[in-house]
Parts: C-alpha cells; structure tokens; sequence
C-alpha cells in the first residue's frame, strides 16, 4: 500500500515540478511583458453590409449599430467618454462653454492628419459635424478652434459628441471618406457567388490596415479583416477551429457558445426589443385594447425561457445603465386585469374576425419566436394577434395593414437626453414631443408620461455578445459600444510578448 | 520647471465640478479667478464649468438632500416602507452603508420608516449611468408617482475608499494621478526623499518631482525628446543624484532639477532596467519581482519569487493590484520598489510601495 502511494507521489511530482520549474525558471520570468505589433484580427459579424458613412446612418437601426462600433476605427470624434465617466480629450484638446451651456469651444488638436496624408483643420471639423448635428445646433470654425452654439442650454453636448454618428471624417473627390483613426480601409470586397457553386454567397469582406501616422499612436495589430454576412452557426465554428478571433453571437445561441467553452463577452444592454401600436389598424388606437395587451405581455419568460436568461424584462423604453431610473417603470403582468379589460371591449376589436395584425422589422428565429410569444400572451387575454407575413410590411392602408410594429433599437447615445428624443421621434410615439431638459425629475416624468399612453410597449433588453479568441489581448468595449481594437493586440504560441525590447513582431513599432 | 501642479497624493481624489471639462491649463490664482468669472457674466466662454445639482460633493451630502426632497414631496404621508435598489457595480463598495445613512437622514426629516407591509412604498435607488451616481426616491402619492433624484459625477464616488491591503507582501499606496504614469521611482532618504515620476501632464510627458508627502515640487517637460506617441510607450525614470534619468525608447534625456528647463536629450542605445531583486533584511537571497502587465483590461498578480536557482525554498508570494502592473523599479532601499499600476475601478494611475516583510 505504501509502495502505490508512493509511486503516485513520484507521479505527480514528475508532472509537477517541471511545471513548476518551468514557471519559476530564471528564463520565464520577466518583470513586466509588453504587448506585441503585427497580425491580423479576424473578425466575423453577421451583417451584410457596413456602411462606414455617419451621414447615411438611420437612429436605431442594427445596421447602424454595427456600423458605429466600427466606425471608430476609421474615424475619430472630439471627445470620448472612458469607463470612469470622465471625458478624455481625442481630436478635441481642451473645451469650454458658458454658464448656461449655450456656446461650447473647442480647441482641435494640432500636428493630426488624415489617412491620405493631409491635416486636419478645424473647417473639416464643421464640414463634418454640419451635417451630423440635430436641429439647434451651429457649428464654426476659427484657426484651431470650433465654436458650437446651442439655441437651449445643451450640457449634455459632451455625451453627444462621445458618442452615436459625431464622427470627424473628410469627403474625399470621389465619393468616399477619409479618416484620422487607427485604421484605414485597404480594400472593401463585396459579396459575391462563389465560383463553381452559384448557390453559396461568398461573404462581403472589409480589409483594414493600420494607420502608421496615427496620432494616438499605431495600433498593435497589422490588419483587421471584417468578414460579413456568415451565419452565426458557422461563425461559432470558424472562433473554435481557430480561423475566426471575435465574432458576434445572438443572444439565442450565447448558450451553445459557452458549453462549447468558448470565451464570450457581453455588453450591457444596448438592443430594445418593443411593440408599437400603428394607426393602420383602428384597433391600434384603442387605449383599453392597448393596456390589456401590455398587462398580458409575461415578459419575464420571454428573457428566462425563450432567450434563456441573456435578455431582461424591459421596463422602460431607455435601459437601466442609461437613465439611471428604469427599475421604477413597470407594473407587471396582470392578466386577470388584461382580461376585464377585454371583456369591456367590442368583440370584433383584436377578435378572430378581425385580428390585431403584428409586423416584425426583420425575420429571424429570435424576432419570430418572440411574434409568437405576444400572440400567445395575447390570447391568454382572449385578444387575437396575428402574424403578418415580412412582405406586407409597414403599416400602410390595405386588407395586410399591421396595427402592431415589432421592432428593434439599438441605442447609440450617451445622453438620456438625446436617446429619447430620438426614439420618441422615430417612433412617433409622441408628435412634437421636444425633450428639452437634462434634469432626471423632468425626463423620468416625460419618459412614464409616454409609457402611459402605451403607444409604445417596452419588451425586452438585450446585450451585445461578442466571441473571443483565447489568444486575443487587450479586448475592451467604450462606454458608447465601440470596440477599442486598436488596443487589441495578438498572444503567439512562441511567446507573450518583447519583453525587454519596445516592439516585436510584425510592423512597425513606433 | 514649475512648481505645484494639478496632482494629488492621498487615497481619494476629490474631482471638481471639472470632471466633465478638461481644460490642460493650470487654475489661476484666486483674484483672477473672481475677475475672470466677473468678465464670464458678460462675456461667455471664459470660464469652464459644469452646472451640478447644489453643491454636492460627497455620497453623504447627496443622500441629506434626497431624504429632504422626499419630505417635502406635497401630501406624502408616512411612515413609509423602504425598498432599495442597487446597480450591482455597488455591491462590493457601498454595502448597506448608504441604505442606513439614508434611513437616517429621513428620521431627521420627520419621515417614519416602518417594516409594516400596508405601508406606502418608498422605492430607493442607487444607480450608475456613463457619467453620473443616480440617487432616486419614488412614492405614490394621490394615484401619481413622485420620483426625486440627486446626481452626483460618477467619478466623484469611485475616488474614495480605495482599498490597500497589507498582505504578505507590504503594499502601500503611495501616489495617484488621473494623468497617465509610465513609471515611477522613489529616490532619497530622510528628509529629502520622495518620488520622481514619468507620466503625462495633459498632452505632454513629463519628469515630476515629488517631496516625501506625496506633493508635486517640479515638473520638467520632455517634449524636446521627441517621443513619438505610441499605445504602449515605454519609458523610465530613475534617480542619479540631484538629477533625474530617462530613458525613452531611442533616447536618454537628463534633468537637472532645480535649473530652470534643463532637460538635455540624445539619441543611444537605450538599455532598459533589469528584473527588480529585493532583498529583505532577515534574508539575504534575493526574491525577483514579476508581473504580466501585458493585458491592460484585467488586474495584475504582482509575484515574488526566488532569483537564486538553487534556493530549497522555492514557494512564490503574489499580491493581488487593481489593474495592469505598468512598471516596477527599485526603491531607495534593497527591501522596497515602486510599481505603477492602472486601477481598473477608478481609471486612475497609482503608484504603490511594495516592501519584502519578514514573517508572515
């Protein structure tokens, strides 16, 4: 007995002590390593396309929140936001404004240029912004400084400009954009029929080099290449095998990506998914037929079953980490009340002659699997909704007309503020609506003033969730979304890092 | 050179109401300032400043001032039952602390608070948003919810209370700085001792001199080393007598202290410092210092372990930082050296004095 126990003893030890010499040994150790250049970033995203113009950018929309997350790879903006709310100087160096926030000065950072090797000025500032800005906002220029002036107080212009389409970019002769980021486009390939196989559709592909001359310094990786349109099954795949390092999962199959031990990231929620009610059906205008669907909506098995708990119950329509008060919205269900208030209206109103006709802004087994579910809660209130197919579409006049819009958003700025008036104006959820303030008593009272109305019904809150390469350093997320690739850098099998050297690897070490 | 200078020692930073405004200038002296903001009436865009609700400068005061808003909401009636909400970033920092102040601060408004579940609901909230700590209150009054809130900037909050936790390894935090710092170095004895620092004054690198509490005494812009902007540049800083050295990827640059902008710089050869090896007064081997430090989004393992092959006992001592280790340099004394780390709660930059204690 004695003699196993030993022989186990003298097992373990031959596997332990060359580990932990090997740990130890004078060699392996390094006082601090350093990150190492070179590389390419194989990227994977699900959308098709990724338009890098803010001009063409649509509020809310998934394209666009793909596009703004990458868009600062290209581009800079004049401040950025960091992780300790504090705002950090980019193509701005020092700002100012006046007591009421009226007039904001900028002062732009000397010595920056463009990818195409000319500087940057303050007029290619307002030349870029002009265009961006909301209505109530001038912009001009000086010798270095740009002055914005603001027909209300604007103090949260900061947040603004940290975040969502306020790009500084130049519009170069032949149509296309220029940037001061770490990156620039090397070669944008579209999507094409692969040869010998008309039936399979070679993905869209965005090549990125690094920018050498960029004033923040050049990015550790070489290149990015951005793979688009891949279906996400076969992205989960090409991250296991090695021939992906981040891609972008759907909340439905964050699961599968974690029992499959890949490395997964979530963001907080930047995604609303809701229902809104359209004139297009009469019945949509019926505030009691509104209120029974909201109580009959059983959000909480919508994120824990459906989404299998990568979604929250959404309360309001701005999230949590945004307004700071949503936790304050939301009733509950209460289908016992849905009913009575079923009970009391016409039967035909929502009723099996004449259902509440619901469309989805896109198919996809996640928008449809949750289409069903609201028609099922609906039913349980004995209200009648009903599928209508993707092609009848917007809610026009015609025997298809919709009277229920299921629809994403993804929020895109860092000023409650901002995020509402723009929701409030693209969902016309409530006409003229102007959301002047900043103070939270006043936005929280016209946030629950619009969730009464029940124009529009808050669902759920998704994150982002983004598939990591174990050897990809360095991944971090700005506050606004954005991914600070140019921080990434690449783990190769031969060693972490130069230690002891600036630089290593490919590329230039600045 | 110039003497003082936006930097703090201390274990909190209290932030300004410039949180949200950088300006890369030093304040004036306090005349100009009644002067400067005099003219401001008049003329806008002199002086930067961000309207922040009263004059709230700590989580205290902002918990004083929600219990008086709710008290004198029109037609509330107590007591009231309390039911908190806490984004979870809090949990670790706040604990039930705030939940007690505020039950507290209603008592001293007349507001009773009962556990009795017919009572009216007083629903409290602390929240973070991207730039600003939510304090809310809400109750139903007359069929209609009030809601009350005080905001406070977010960085204000993540300042205080940092933990330094003695472990077996001595640590102790010694500096720290919103400015980015690439190293750090404690030179000195007595009197005549403090901490030169290689770090950013805005846009612009710099060698500081500390005295021994910790106050910036003298700064000298390294501009004329001409050192490229890089994501990760690397430089040292380090203490031969009354002068600084620093050595920057290509250069070496010396200051002079006390001399006004007596910076030379040159191009070599650079040689950067070796592995720190200290040794502690009861041991005469020496124990190396290593840390990763290669990944600027995950907290750091400061590890010691033996720098002699052949040493029996072989066991490594670590020390939990709260970021990336950036740099470790040698102190004054064979025992101690300064590791600059990024503090991944608050986004600040600190520097820590890492001592070898004998025992446990």
């Amino acid at each position: 007995m004695k003699c196993i126990e030993l022989r186990w003893l003298a097992a373990i030890s031959a596997v332990a002590v060359p580990f932990v010499a090997l740990l130890l040994a004078p060699g392996r150790v390094l006082a601090t390593k350093h990150p190492r250049y070179g590389g390419t970033l194989r990227v994977e995203l699900h959308v098709a396309s990724l338009p890098l113009d803010p001009r063409e950018w649509k509020p809310g929309s998934s394209a666009t929140a793909d596009s703004e997350r990458l868009a600062g790879l290209v581009y800079d903006r004049l401040v950025t936001l960091d992780e300790y709310g504090r705002f950090q100087p980019a193509l701005a160096t020092e700002w100012s404004h006046d007591v009421p926030g009226k007039n904001w000065q900028f002062k732009i950072r000397s010595g920056v240029k463009f990818s195409d090797g000319s500087a940057l000025a303050a007029k290619d500032v307002v030349a870029a912004l002009l265009p961006l800005l909301p209505a109530g906002l001038t912009i001009s220029s000086g010798e270095n400084t740009i002055a914005i002036q603001a027909q209300r107080p604007a103090p949260d212009l900061l947040e603004q400009l940290a975040s969502g389409r306020y790009f500084v970019y130049r519009a170069q002769p032949g149509g296309g954009l220029t940037g001061t980021g770490p990156f620039v486009v090397a070669e944008t390939i579209p999507a094409a029929q692969a040869e010998g196989s008309p039936s399979v559709l070679k993905p869209a592909r965005v090549k990125l080099r690094a920018n050498e001359e960029c004033w923040a310094g050049r990015p550790f990786v070489d290149a990015i290449d951005l793979m688009l349109g891949d279906p996400a099954l076969r992205q989960i795949l090409n991250l296991q095998v090695g021939r992906a390092d981040l891609i972008d999962i759907p909340p439905d199959l964050v699961r599968k990506a974690r029992q499959e031990n890949l490395r997964a990231w979530s963001s907080p929620p930047d995604t609303l998914l809701a229902l809104r009610f359209e004139e297009a059906q009469a019945a949509a205008g019926n505030a009691q037929l509104r209120e029974a669907l909201d109580l009959a909506l059983d959000r909480e098995t919508m994120a824990n079953v459906l989404l299998q708990r990568q979604a929250l119950p959404a309360t309001g329509l701005l999230p949590q980490w945004l307004s700071g008060y949503a936790f304050l919205f939301g009733g509950g269900m209460n289908l016992e009340r849905a009913k009575q208030l079923r009970a009391d209206l016409p039967v035909n109103t929502a009723g099996g002659s004449e259902p509440l006709r619901m469309r989805m802004d896109a198919v996809g087994d996640l928008m449809k699997l949750l289409g069903e579910r609201v028609a099922v809660n609906a039913r349980q209130a004995n209200l009648t909704v009903q599928l209508a197919s993707h092609a009848t579409g917007g809610g026009g006049a015609g025997p298809q007309a919709a009277g229920l819009h299921l629809f994403v958003w993804h929020y895109d700025s860092l000023s409650p503020r901002a995020e509402l008036q723009e929701m409030a104006r693209h969902l016309h959820a409530e006409q003229g609506t102007e959301f002047e303030s900043n103070d939270p008593e006043r936005l929280f009272a016209e946030e629950q003033q619009l969730l009464e109305t029940r124009r529009v019904l808050p669902l759920l809150v998704l994150p982002e969730y983004v598939g990591i390469a174990g050897n990809v350093r360095n991944w971090s997320v700005a506050p606004n979304g954005e991914w600070r690739l140019a921080d990434v850098w690449l783990e190769t099998e031969q060693g972490a890092s130069s230690d002891g050297e600036a630089g290593g690897g490919r590329g230039v070490h600045p | 050179m110039s003497e003082g200078g936006p930097y703090k020692r201390t274990t909190r930073v209290l932030l300004s109401r410039q949180t949200a405004v950088r300006r890369d200038f030093d304040c004036p002296p306090l005349f100009l300032v009644y002067f400067l903001l005099l003219i401001s009436l008049v003329i806008p865009n002199l002086c930067a400043q961000v309207p922040v609700s009263g004059q709230i400068e700590t989580m205290d005061d902002a918990l004083q001032q929600l219990a008086e808003r709710v008290s004198a909401i029109p037609n509330m009636r107590g007591p009231l039952r309390m039911q908190f909400f806490q984004d979870a970033a809090f949990a670790a920092e706040t604990g039930k602390d705030w939940q007690e102040t505020f039950r507290k601060d209603l008592e001293k408004v007349q507001i009773n608070v009962t556990e009795d579940a017919s009572a009216n609901l007083l629903r409290v909230g602390l929240a973070e948003t991207p730039t600003e700590l939510m304090l809310s209150a809400s109750v139903r009054v007359n069929e209609k919810e009030e809601a009350r809130f005080v905001a406070l900037p977010r960085a204000m909050f993540h300042g205080a209370n940092l933990p330094v936790v003695p472990v077996r390894i001595e640590k102790q935090l010694v500096f720290q700085s919103a400015d980015r710092i690439l190293d750090a170095a404690a030179f000195g004895d007595g009197s005549d001792s403090g901490l030169l620092l290689l770090a950013f004054r805005g846009t612009e690198l710099s060698a500081i001199r500390t005295d021994r509490s910790g106050t910036s005494k003298q700064f000298a812009s390294l501009g004329a080393a001409g050192a490229r902007t890089a994501r990760d540049l690397r430089g040292e800083i380090a203490a031969t007598g009354s002068e600084a050295q620093v050595t920057l990827p290509g250069k070496n640059c010396r200051v002079r202290w006390g001399t006004a902008d007596d910076v030379k710089c040159g191009g070599a050869k650079v040689t950067w410092r070796a592995p720190v090896v200290l040794t502690p007064k009861c041991d005469g081997g020496g124990w190396k210092l290593t840390a990763d430090g290669s990944d600027w989004s995950s907290p750091d393992l400061l590890q010691v372990v033996p720098d002699w092959a052949g040493r029996k006992s072989s066991a490594a001592l670590m020390s939990d930082f709260p970021g990336p280790i950036l740099s470790i340099a040698a102190a004054e004394v064979p025992s101690a050296a300064s590791v600059v780390t990024r503090n991944l709660r608050t986004g600040n930059y600190e520097v820590y004095r890492v001592t070898l204690a004998c025992g446990n």
